[in-house]
């Protein structure tokens, strides 16, 4: 026992010397504040670019607000036959804080203003406005009009105009890409937009023509 | 007992657009309805007022934005018997033909949006969506644009039908019958909605006559007045169809009275088809800078429009009108609510008022 680095006092209270260094380790050591999740934010700064913006472009999703006659084009839109599903954009969310793209589509009263600011402030960002149709567009037939402002843009920021007397369900699907690439991410169906917007292709070259429906 | 107040809309789903509805409930019982209207005002007449006679209808045919063409022609029939032009016969079919398919538009949105107020998710929306979409193509066909037609002209339409009118007519109205037929599996088969609409906001006959409502509301509660069968116009008098009426005037009698009429239509439509003349002609007066002046006469026109009677009320002078009133049949239609709600339970209120079929743009003007 002789030839050991300690002595026997040591050895029997080595338990207790341990103790007291962690101790004083532990009482000298500061956490520095928000150690994990300054790490986390640096993922998301890296995600947030892609990921979140993908899910931006691909999910939007249209509030239920339909004010005049382009709100019966907008269930037309939610309707069968142009199928905005298929693009993500259909959820359609009858309240404001699941939104993310307001459709103004119809014609805005005075009395209506501050409703319709008030839906958007309640909405929850990031947030884009569609003016669909002349009358949310600039008056329309009612520039005249004693109750109406001309274009919802004198109170809203618009990302997309439509144009239209009422715009028909195409037109406003068109919008929505439009939309998508001012948000920037990915879309889901790129190839088959630039089969669709390639000008110099054939005709009927790369496009399924459906068979003339014999029903009307 | 504490009673609560409780604000529905302008803002909401459901609402058909954008009403506002003050409700004093007690417990789940409505007992008072309070409706606010006005958020879509923009003063029609008096912008109608400052036009040319043929300049209006792209203002009419905006009060009832699902059946467009249907104020169209109440309109431009005043402004021809103001000026005193006969409609020319092939134009007189060719309207009623178009007005009905109108009529079938407007009550097929209707039943969409009804069902999907009782919870019965997009599955009748999307088949009426689905017949609505072939009756706007024909029409885009024929005068070129999907929702707002503005074909209608003095005395007829601004061009000539197209050649396959009759044919596809036709084939519209064998498609239509053939996809009607379905509905009853989805509606009067289906429990939840007979529940849901059977003894559901009753209007007896006595206060539907005290309150004016006009339409299909009127004769869900079994009062047989339809303009088309007491004030013939066109070629009504010339076809055989039955006024549809219900017994004891709740949303389900509005409802199958408004089905029923859209197989009346259907029949209407093909007798009309038969009567239509070879080789029609229906060109209408041109618009021109200055048209045919008006006598100086007041004129008061009526038609059985798909929610109501509507009546314009014209005092002509010679290229515009001096003074325009107009009686939208859904505004009065509107005043039976409060009525109507009393008593009912709060899930029931949308449905009551989506039952009465409103639109909005109509009632504000």
């Amino acid at each position: 026992m002789s030839d050991a680095p300690y002595s026997e006092e040591e050895f029997l209270n080595a338990e207790d010397k341990m103790s007291a260094i962690t101790e004083q380790s532990l009482k000298s050591y500061r956490v520095p504040p928000n150690a994990l999740f300054t790490r986390l934010s640096d993922v998301t700064k890296l995600l947030s670019k892609k990921v979140l913006k993908w899910g931006k472009t691909n999910s939007l999703w249209p509030a239920q607000f339909g004010l005049a006659c382009c709100g019966i084009e907008l269930m037309a839109f939610g309707a069968s036959q142009v199928d905005a599903e298929r693009k993500g954009y259909l959820l359609f969310r009858s309240t404001p804080r699941q939104n993310d793209v307001m459709i103004v589509a119809g014609w805005v009263t005075k009395s209506m203003v501050p409703r319709v600011k008030r839906f958007y402030d309640q909405m929850a960002s990031p947030k884009y406005v569609i003016a669909y149709g002349e009358c949310a567009t600039s008056g329309g037939p009612w520039w005249e009009s004693y109750n109406i402002i001309q274009g919802i843009d004198q109170v809203l920021p618009v990302d997309v105009y439509v144009a239209g007397c009422p715009p028909p369900p195409e037109n406003l699907f068109a919008a929505m890409m439009k939309l998508q690439d001012k948000v920037g991410g990915k879309t889901v169906g790129d190839r088959e937009r630039s089969i669709a917007e390639e000008i110099g292709r054939d005709e009927g070259e790369g496009v399924q023509l459906p068979e003339e429906d014999n029903g009307r | 007992m504490t009673i609560m107040r409780i604000n529905v809309g302008p803002i909401h789903p459901s609402t058909h657009g954008v009403l506002r509805l003050v409700v004093d409930v007690d417990g789940d019982t409505i007992k008072g309805v309070t409706p606010h209207i006005g958020f879509l005002h923009r003063g029609v007449e008096k912008l109608m007022e400052n036009r040319m006679y043929m300049q209006s209808p792209s203002y009419t045919e905006k009060l009832d934005y699902v059946a467009s063409l249907s104020w169209d022609d109440l309109y431009v029939s005043t402004v021809e018997l103001a000026i005193g032009k006969e409609v020319k016969e092939a134009a007189q079919v060719a309207r009623v033909v178009m007005l009905e398919l109108q009529r079938i538009a407007s009550h097929l949105i209707w039943l969409g949006t009804q069902c999907n107020e009782l919870g019965q998710m997009f599955t009748m929306f999307m088949w009426c969506m689905r017949e609505r979409q072939e009756i706007l193509k024909f029409l885009e066909d024929i005068s070129g644009t999907r929702m707002f037609y503005v074909n209608l002209r003095l005395g007829g339409f601004n061009k000539q039908l197209p050649a396959d009118f009759v044919d596809r007519a036709h084939r519209l109205v064998d498609y239509l019958e053939r996809n009607f037929a379905s509905y009853p599996d989805v509606t009067e088969s289906d429990p939840i909605f007979m529940e849901r609409m059977k003894n559901v906001g009753i209007l007896d006959r006595d206060t539907a006559i005290e309150y004016g409502v006009s339409g299909p509301v009127l004769r869900g509660s079994g009062v047989e007045y339809d303009i088309r069968k007491n004030m013939p116009y066109y070629i009504y008098d010339k076809v055989k169809f039955i006024v549809p009426t219900g017994s004891k005037g709740d949303n389900f009698d509005r409802y199958r009275v408004r089905y029923r009429e859209m197989l009346e239509s259907i029949k209407i439509i093909r007798q009309a088809l038969d009567m239509m003349p070879k080789d029609p002609d229906v060109l209408g007066v041109p618009v021109k800078l200055i048209g045919p002046a008006a006598k100086p006469d007041i004129v008061v026109n009526h038609r059985e429009l798909p929610k109501g009677e509507g009546i314009i009320y014209m005092v002509p002078d010679k290229q515009k009108p001096y003074r325009i009133s107009l009686r939208s049949p859904t505004f009065i239609n509107l005043s039976v609510l409060p009525k109507i709600a009393e008593g009912a339970k709060f899930a029931d209120l949308v449905v009551i008022s989506g039952s009465l079929d409103m639109v909005m743009g109509e009632i504000d003007r």
